[in-house]
This record gives C-alpha cells, structure tokens and sequence, in this order.
C-alpha cells in the first residue's frame, strides 16, 4: 500500500467544513444547518464542537474569517483559503481511496 | 430558565492556555448560536422555556466544546506554546512600558507625569551612583 489513512473518520468533519465552505462563506450555525442538510442528517454532531474543528482550521491557514453585524447579531463568517483548497483535493482524495477499498473489500467474498 | 452558562467552560480553557482570543470569539460564537437555535425553536412554536432547552441539548455539553478546543495545542497562546521566551519577553515588555504606560494613558497630564517619571528616573540615577561610589570607596580601602 503506498499511503496510510491517517485522517480516515477523524477527518471527516474537517473534510466537510471545508467542502462546503468551498462554495460561499458560512457561519458556525449555518454551517451545521449545511451539514445536516447535505449529508442527509446521516452525520449528526454536537453542534457547539464546530468551533474548536472552525478555528483550528483557521489557525493552520485553511480558513479565514471576517466579523459582520447581521440584525444585531455577530457573525463570524468563514471562507476558504488558497492552502484550504489544497488540504480539501488532498482530504478528498484520501477520502475516495478509502471508500474505494471499502467498497471492494464489502464486493468481495467472505474468506475463512 | 435553562440559558446558556459558559463561564465554566471560559475559565476551564484559560486555566489550559488557550489564547484569550480563540476563548472570546468561542464564547461569542456560542452564545450567537444558542439564540440562533431558540430563535428557530420559537418560530417552531415552542415556549422559551422549552425553546432553550432543547437548544441547550442541540449544542451539546460545554465539556466536549473543551475537550475538542483542548485537543488543538495550535490554539493555545503562544506563552504556553513558547514558555521560556515568554519567560525572558514579558519582564522585558513590563520594564519597556514603565516609562511609556504613565504617558499613553494621563495624555491629560502627559506634562506632570512626564516631570514625575523624570524626577522618579533622576532620583534612581542618583541612588545608583551612591551604591557606585560606597561600592568603589569599599573596594578601594
């Protein structure tokens, strides 16, 4: 094998955030309602741990943020950034090769 | 009335290191998201009480909210991340301040605070050469 799968399911909520912050920036809370949404309620988190997953992204330089004043509320907004962008075609292509062996290793007969 | 207490979970990540920044913007973002779920719950029809209930439920324990900002050592300041140089720069910020925090803050009075700082300056001048002279006139008899 030549790599190993070190992010596997523990990259997934990373994988996510930054696929749907590749679309338009979003909040914390709209990110969640996304999430939800996108993966079929499949994938259900407690939702105030999306913070901690938002700002170390933010501080390994994948994601920035931007304060807007929204109906007197703050939002913290967050985008995509250029190294974002390559840690998410770097994620997603582990992601595939994993559920490619997944889904060869479920196809192939059971061996004693 | 179930609300939302973070102060637990404020000082919980303080005592840990993690960066006064991160902490707030936590906070904030916390507290924007509770009346965000509420908000959601109400429009559902359900009364406050119960509203901000099941958005207390929704968020999840403040503990796991620890647990995952605790579980990224980049988010700690970085005089936890670097304690020696932290060691050898705060002494030297404190001692760079002295003279400059009386003017940046009574700009007021900037004129006495000036004369008092440079009194306070010459009086330690004056005691450092008698500690000079005694030291020499001991070394030298």
């Amino acid at each position: 094998m030549a790599q190993t799968n070190p992010p596997f399911m523990s990259g997934v909520p990373e994988l996510l955030l930054l696929r749907l912050l590749e679309q338009k920036e979003m909040y914390g809370y709209e990110l969640v309602r996304s999430i939800r949404k996108v993966t079929g309620e499949a994938i259900s988190l407690g939702e105030g741990v999306i913070y901690p997953a938002l700002h170390g992204l933010e501080r390994n330089g994948a994601l920035k943020s931007r304060r807007k004043a929204v109906a007197g509320r703050t939002r913290v907004y967050y985008g995509l950034t250029a190294k974002g962008r390559k840690r998410l075609a770097k994620l997603a292509d582990d992601w595939r090769r994993v559920q490619g062996g997944i889904e060869s290793a479920l196809g192939a007969p059971a061996h004693a | 009335m179930p609300r939302l207490n973070v102060a637990a979970l404020r000082n919980e990540l303080l005592r840990a290191g993690i960066s006064p920044t991160h902490v707030r913007r936590t906070l904030t973002e916390l507290n924007e998201h509770f009346e965000d779920l509420v908000d959601e719950r109400l429009i559902a029809g359900c009364d406050r009480d119960e509203a901000e209930q099941q958005a207390l439920q929704s968020l999840g324990p403040m503990t796991d909210v620890a647990t995952a900002m605790l579980d990224q050592p980049q988010l700690k300041s970085w005089a936890w991340r670097w304690p020696r140089v932290a060691v050898v720069v705060y002494p030297l910020a404190c001692v760079a301040a002295l003279p400059v925090v009386p003017l940046i803050v009574g700009v007021e009075h900037a004129e006495s605070i000036t004369r008092w700082t440079l009194g306070l300056l010459l009086a330690a001048l004056v005691t450092a050469t008698m500690f000079l002279v005694l030291q020499l006139a001991i070394t030298l008899t």
